[in-house]
């Protein structure tokens, strides 16, 4: 489909039309932070952010969300599937490094076999609107290294680049193309297209932070056991919160609450960094400490991820690297599996 | 779209106390929708998600044998909040069943080969649930030889015992039933199931070993096969562990790149000795 351009004001306009006609997901400012929130009627979308504080997951996998409902009776329960209907809705303006998040997600929700029914309703009936990232980034992204690129499309729908006083927008998936009308009529040109080959070329540059991601695999294959996995957890407080940061972080638990005759089965986040996470209830647990937990960590984003989905599960995005309170940094973790 | 986290309604048909200590029973479901027992359709090996109203669910391999039509039962032992509420329940009640999950016996690859099957304890269930299967009807023909070694720590805690007394019977199986320490009633076998496996030193030739039983039984079983001459791609175990969504999700149960709940549970030695140790 041909390629159209905007001017860059009319940006919020674009969101906020949306948003009379379907839910619409955008960056919003809240005190110190930008995060997704479904747009209000007077709300303004806020784009002069790197990125989210929190990754974007949540509007495909919610914090919590119900499963299922269930009613107490004398012989027992009766249960009713939560009505798993998504409404058409639209994420505005994340950045490439989460759409390529959502790519990566896919593969796990979205099998063949064992369809994850909520992850994919929501996913299907959400079209991703991605803005390239042109100004110089946070010192901690890293997506040049890990398949992913400042201005780049996999896992959107509609990317945004900047290219100046306007933004060219190229509709990349038929879901796309169903928005067009919502981006005027002005055809971009072919110099708009150089334009935004120069400007990504220059984005990717700008990205100084590199880790070799796609060499630790064959290393991390044959050091299960290496003396390595002893000294990274030190100082690891177990808070979960790099899990919880992570765009490609997808464990959960499933729990049930219950109130009087009613009550809910729920799935909620979970982390791998938890010691009850793996605990059996015969009190055996086979990741019993933060040297296993961390070990599982990077073997599942560097190495078991790659075995089952050929894809590396991160997207560079560096949120664990900037949120961990004791300043554990996977870069670093990265390069020193390289060295071993 | 199939939603695999919705479980079936079934009602508690039958409740059997297995064990003098009451703390093992067999639970056996009829599906209240009885198109359901077809969508349930599963193989020797498999397990099933058990769901409690309030409680949550607990994963417990498939004691009966699809052979066995019109129900589907799992012995379970009490032991955290949902296996405890399960064993609090009444026959008649609902409760919820989510699955078949898991791959399953490979019966395919056992057909036509000698079977041995060793089991320790509580552990029995899914192997009981292949006997079962192998010995139904013209299923028999399908396999060679089978030999049954089975071990408790005393006769009180052995599963199953009319049917053992009913394959005792047959001529078609070899049925070795042992406890550690026998009572005043007991006239069988005495001795740890490693021993008794030394003893029946079943033959190598064309043959599969299926052994399923608490680390420590497993531990020093294993041995015993190896220096009759078992190769690891010959003997197959199943594996336990903490799980949630049962369909390689949730993230819990992986053993290197492998989830126990859906590419296991069941793996022969060769294909665990490629995995992490971490189980």
């Amino acid at each position: 489909m041909e390629k159209r351009l905007i001017k860059k004001d009319a940006l919020a306009g674009i969101a906020k039309k949306m948003a009379g006609d379907f839910l619409v997901w955008a960056p919003v400012k809240k005190e110190d932070n930008v995060l997704f929130d479904p747009l209000q009627k007077d709300g303004e979308p806020y784009f002069a952010y790197l990125n989210s504080k929190n990754a974007p997951k949540n509007v495909f996998f919610p914090h919590t969300e119900t499963m299922m409902k269930f009613t107490r009776t004398p012989k027992g329960m009766v249960f009713s599937a939560e009505e798993n209907r998504a409404d058409q809705s639209v994420l505005f303006g994340v950045r490439p490094c989460d759409a390529h998040s959502f790519a990566l997600l896919d593969k796990l929700f979205d099998q063949e076999k064992y369809q994850d029914a909520y992850y994919v309703a929501k996913r299907q009936s959400t079209t991703v609107i991605s803005i390239a990232c042109v100004q110089p980034p946070y010192a901690t992204c890293f997506c040049t290294s890990v398949d992913g690129a400042p201005v780049a499309s996999e896992g959107t729908d509609i990317l945004l680049t900047d290219i100046g006083g306007d933004y060219l927008v190229e509709f990349i998936t038929p879901k796309g193309e169903k928005l067009a009308n919502y981006f005027g009529d002005a055809k971009a040109d072919a110099a708009a297209e150089t334009k935004k080959n120069e400007i990504a070329a220059n984005a990717a540059g700008m990205i100084k932070s590199k880790i070799p991601a796609h060499e630790v695999k064959p290393i991390l294959d044959v050091n299960f056991d290496n003396p390595f996995w002893n000294t990274i957890h030190g100082k690891c407080l177990a808070c979960g919160t790099c899990t919880y940061m992570c765009p490609t972080c997808h464990c959960f638990d499933i729990s049930d609450e219950v109130k009087g005759a009613d009550g809910v089965r729920i799935r909620s986040w979970d982390s791998c960094m938890f010691p009850m996470f793996t605990k059996e209830t015969s009190g055996h647990n086979p990741r019993s400490s933060q040297k296993e937990r961390w070990r599982q960590r990077t073997m599942h984003k560097f190495k078991y991820y790659v075995d089952n989905f050929n894809a590396i599960a991160c997207v560079g995005c560096g949120r664990c690297v900037m949120s961990c309170p004791v300043n554990i940094d996977i870069r670093k973790v990265v390069e020193d599996i390289s060295k071993l | 779209m199939q939603n695999p986290y919705i479980p079936y309604p079934v009602t508690v048909d039958k409740i059997i106390t297995e064990v003098d200590t009451k703390d093992i029973k067999t639970f056996r479901f009829k599906f209240v929708n009885p198109e359901d027992e077809q969508k349930y359709a599963y193989i020797p090996g498999q397990f099933g998600e058990l769901s409690i109203y309030g409680k949550g669910e607990s994963p417990i391999g498939i004691a009966s044998s699809p052979t066995q039509k019109g129900y589907v039962e799992f012995t379970v032992q009490k032991a955290g909040v949902v296996t405890s509420a399960l064993h609090e329940m009444e026959e008649g009640e609902v409760m919820g069943l989510r699955g078949p999950l898991g791959n399953s016996w490979p019966l395919e690859f056992l057909e036509g080969k000698n079977i041995v099957i060793v089991g320790g304890g509580f552990a029995f269930t899914t192997l009981r649930s292949l006997i079962n299967y192998m010995i139904y009807g013209d299923n028999r023909k399908r396999f060679g030889n089978i030999t049954v070694i089975y071990g408790a720590r005393n006769p009180g805690l052995l599963l199953y015992k009319d049917e053992l007394i009913e394959w005792q019977k047959r001529d078609d199986l070899n049925i070795n039933v042992t406890v550690d320490k026998g009572d005043a009633t007991w006239k069988g076998r005495e001795g740890f199931v490693p021993a008794v496996c030394k003893d029946v030193a079943p033959s190598k030739e064309n043959a599969v070993a299926v052994i399923c039983g608490p680390p420590v039984m497993i531990r020093f079983t294993l041995p015993v096969f190896f220096e009759l001459g078992f190769s690891k791609e010959n003997i197959i175990t199943s594996l336990e562990m903490r799980m949630k969504c049962g369909i390689g999700k949730c993230g819990r149960c992986n053993v290197g790149s492998k989830y126990v709940c859906k590419d296991g549970p069941v793996f022969t030695l060769a294909e665990l000795d490629k995995l992490t140790p971490e189980y």
